[in-house]
């Protein structure tokens, strides 16, 4: 990675360049001739960020190409992507997008399709399609393989359960598949304030409590829309099975978990997890290395991995809160097909394993089959793959963000204890079917819970 | 008409437009930047804003986001908080500073270091702000919870709770800003005649009569002043609460600006944002209004 030259020359400076020219040259030997312009990569700074770093530093040592990252925090980093898109010249080639806005850039017609920059470019056949989120049709506005190949996975993320192996032990307790054994063992092991059956993700943020909402509204059986598929957004979140999940996850916080979840975010879920404060967490598998961190955790080698539990006859579902790479429209053909190499090479099984064993979660299946995941600190890879069999793409409109934030509000509420589940799941369901009406989409809803 | 008398109305018509002449570039430069874009802001609250194929698509909108406004949970209870924490923040500033104030002008040596820690808060940038009572309110090792524990009381978590979360957010505001009022009320009392006092002196007025008979009526104008400015920057409140409470939990400590931040920016909806920005600008220039309207009353009366 690169870093912006002063631009003051001093005697200094020239003598202190003549002596270590020769240790630069020598250096230089080690690395490849860059064949690529230099690229710059917008992107947030999350849980996984720093093993992107490295995966990008590897890059760089291997291909001698240069890589720029402007990091950024999550909301910040939206906007600095909007700023750049929608201006005549691009600031950055490649936009590392989340899972609630990548619609947004595909409908908006800011993206340049990578096989319309390389008609060469194939997806590896291991690479996870993340739900076709990859692909979109701009003429049927969905995200279809029959569309084009407009983004790279970068992070496949999704959440797990996060359990105690250790207290599971002692207590002869049985990995919870259905969301009555999760809620059993969380209230065997409850005992504030030391021990939180489960702690739980409720504060209002960007994307927050929602997403920790989706495996249990997606587990039970319910959803935001009726088929989204197949363009029907007829707002189905408060139906009985939308209602059973919220009443079980308020539940759950209220008799078995943390009694501030409605302000809790995601440092904080952690934070009670790897201070030994927690038997469960319902969390993105980014988090992962953290747990095993000695010095951040308290609990290392004690938190063993599972897909999210599910009620019987549903499969487990975690909603995808995915990162995708795309590249802008509106920077030069150079910089495009830069990007276009630095994606060729990021989905290889090699880059892949390697970005794997720097604590990434890869998007290829060719790590999750390496012999790597039979290893005790990669325990987690086996739950994941078999999770991203079932992830649910919870948004393929561009005004998911609107949708996002009426969730985030309704949620947020009802678990605080400002309003009753139904009364959310209503005036959510409400404000939901306005968003899609006003924006033309075929919606409807249902009537409202008793 | 005297050839005097001609030439003094040339020289006066000479000096209108020199005036207007001088005037012009600065009135320009402020239509330019702070009318405009005002205008600017009002025009975009009628409109939608949509982007298709890398470009924006403007379509008219009516009224129909200002109709949109009242039932819109966020801004409703955004707006509430807002006035909430605007009377009780400013009212804790005035109070407070004006006692500090009074207290250090009959300090007669060494004021200056009173003077120097009492502004000491208003120095310290936001972002520090937060960091630093984020940490003063940690249920697990804060100072405050620390100073309630000696007295066998908490931990409790004031940030994360519904039912402290604003009062906290409020003290802070307190805290942050009283030094802006402590400054203003020191260089107010400071300034007063000192013959006054001398006669009530004179007249055997007690401390507290000299307060409330002297004291008071001759600062009013000072302290609605510094009300006025301190209720419109209250208004205004962002940066504490983004940083320590974001708004919740629920909607116990949103406040209007973080709203028009959430829609705005966060769900990039231009048209529907730019409307409640116009109704808060209406909302602060009415109360900027009443304030200097309620000085003039009080400086006539005084």
């Amino acid at each position: 990675m690169t870093s912006k030259p002063n631009g003051s020359t001093t005697r200094r400076a020239v003598l202190g360049a003549g002596a270590i020219l020769p240790l630069a040259m020598s250096r230089s030997i080690a690395f490849a001739q860059a064949k690529q312009v230099p690229i710059t990569i917008v992107i947030n700074q999350s849980p996984w960020f720093n093993s992107f770093r490295q995966t990008v530093e590897h890059y760089e040592k291997e291909t001698g190409n240069k890589v720029n990252l402007d990091v950024n925090p999550f909301a910040g980093s939206l906007e600095k992507q909007r700023n750049s898109v929608r201006a005549s010249n691009g600031q950055y080639d490649i936009l590392i997008m989340n899972s609630g806005w990548f619609a947004e850039m595909y409908a908006g017609g800011f993206l340049e399709a990578i096989t319309d920059i390389d008609p060469a470019f194939k997806l590896d056949k291991d690479v996870y399609t993340l739900g076709d989120t990859v692909y979109y049709d701009a003429a049927k506005k969905v995200m279809t393989p029959a569309g084009k190949l407009m983004s790279m996975p970068i992070s496949p993320l999704i959440p797990l359960l996060y359990y105690r192996g250790d207290l599971y032990k002692q207590n002869g307790l049985k990995v919870p598949e259905t969301f009555t054994e999760l809620e059993a063992n969380a209230r065997k092991l409850n005992n504030p304030p030391k021990m939180y059956g489960i702690v739980q993700r409720g504060a209002r943020g960007p994307h927050t409590v929602a997403f920790d909402f989706y495996p249990y509204l997606y587990g039970f059986g319910g959803g935001i829309f009726k088929d989204q598929a197949n363009a029907d957004y007829t707002v189905t979140l408060n139906n009985e099975k939308g209602r059973e999940a919220l009443d079980y996850y308020i539940r759950l916080a209220k008799e078995a978990g943390h009694p501030k979840t409605a302000a809790f975010d995601q440092a904080e879920v952690i934070q009670q997890m790897v201070t030994g404060h927690a038997a469960h967490i319902m969390m993105v598998i980014a988090a992962w290395s953290q747990m095993d961190d000695p010095n951040k955790s308290a609990v290392v080698d004690k938190v063993e991995f599972a897909p999210t539990p599910h009620v019987v006859g549903v499969p487990s579902s975690p909603g995808l809160g995915h990162w995708l790479g795309g590249i802008s429209k509106n920077v030069p053909d150079d910089r495009k097909r830069a990007a276009v190499e630095f994606f060729r090479w990021f989905q290889t099984p090699k880059a892949q394993i390697a970005s794997a064993k720097m604590g990434a979660i890869p998007i290829s299946a060719a790590a999750y089959n390496d012999p790597m995941s039979n290893e005790r600190r990669y325990r987690w890879m086996k739950p994941m793959a078999e999770s991203l069999k079932h992830a649910v793409n919870i948004y393929q409109f561009p005004e998911a963000s609107e949708v996002i934030a009426i969730l985030e509000l309704g949620l947020n509420r009802a678990i605080a204890g400002e309003i009753t589940s139904v009364a959310a799941l209503n005036s959510m369901s409400d404000e939901i079917q306005a968003v899609m009406a006003k924006n033309g989409y075929k919606t409807g809803k249902l009537p409202p819970l008793k | 008409m005297t050839t005097t008398a001609i030439a003094d109305a040339s020289a006066a018509r000479e000096e209108r437009l020199w005036r207007w002449l001088m005037l012009t570039p600065t009135g320009l430069l402020l239509a330019l930047f702070s009318i405009l874009p005002i205008l600017n802001l009002f025009a975009l609250s009628f409109l939608n804003v949509a982007w298709k194929d890398g470009r924006a698509e403007i379509s008219a909108a009516g009224l129909s986001h200002y109709a949109a406004l009242p039932s819109d949970n966020l801004f409703r209870a955004g707006l509430f908080n807002t006035i909430v924490f605007a009377i009780f923040a400013v009212l804790g500033q005035l109070v407070l500073g004006f006692v500090l104030a009074l207290l250090t002008s009959r300090v007669r040596r060494g004021s200056v270091i009173f003077r120097t820690i009492f502004i000491l808060p208003i120095l310290i940038p936001g972002i520090v702000i937060g960091a630093i009572w984020k940490l003063m309110y940690n249920p697990d090792f804060g100072l405050i919870n620390q100073m309630f524990g000696l007295v066998g009381l908490g931990p409790f978590d004031w940030l994360k709770s519904s039912d402290t979360a604003l009062m906290s957010v409020i003290i802070v505001d307190i805290w942050h800003w009283m030094p802006f009022c402590f400054l203003l009320f020191l260089a107010g009392i400071e300034s007063l005649p000192q013959d006054v006092y001398e006669a009530a002196e004179l007249d055997g007025a007690s401390w507290w009569q000299e307060l409330i008979y002297v004291t008071l009526p001759m600062m009013m104008p000072t302290i609605l002043v510094t009300a006025a400015f301190r209720i419109i920057v209250a208004f205004k409140v962002f940066d504490e609460v983004y940083l320590l409470t974001s708004g919740g939990p629920g909607t116990s400590t949103e406040v209007v600006s973080f709203t028009i931040y959430q829609r705005f920016f966060t769900e990039d909806r231009a048209g529907y944002g730019a409307s409640m920005s116009v109704v808060v600008i209406f909302i602060v220039a009415l109360m900027l209004v009443l304030a200097l309207a309620a000085r003039r009353r009080t400086g006539a009366a005084t």
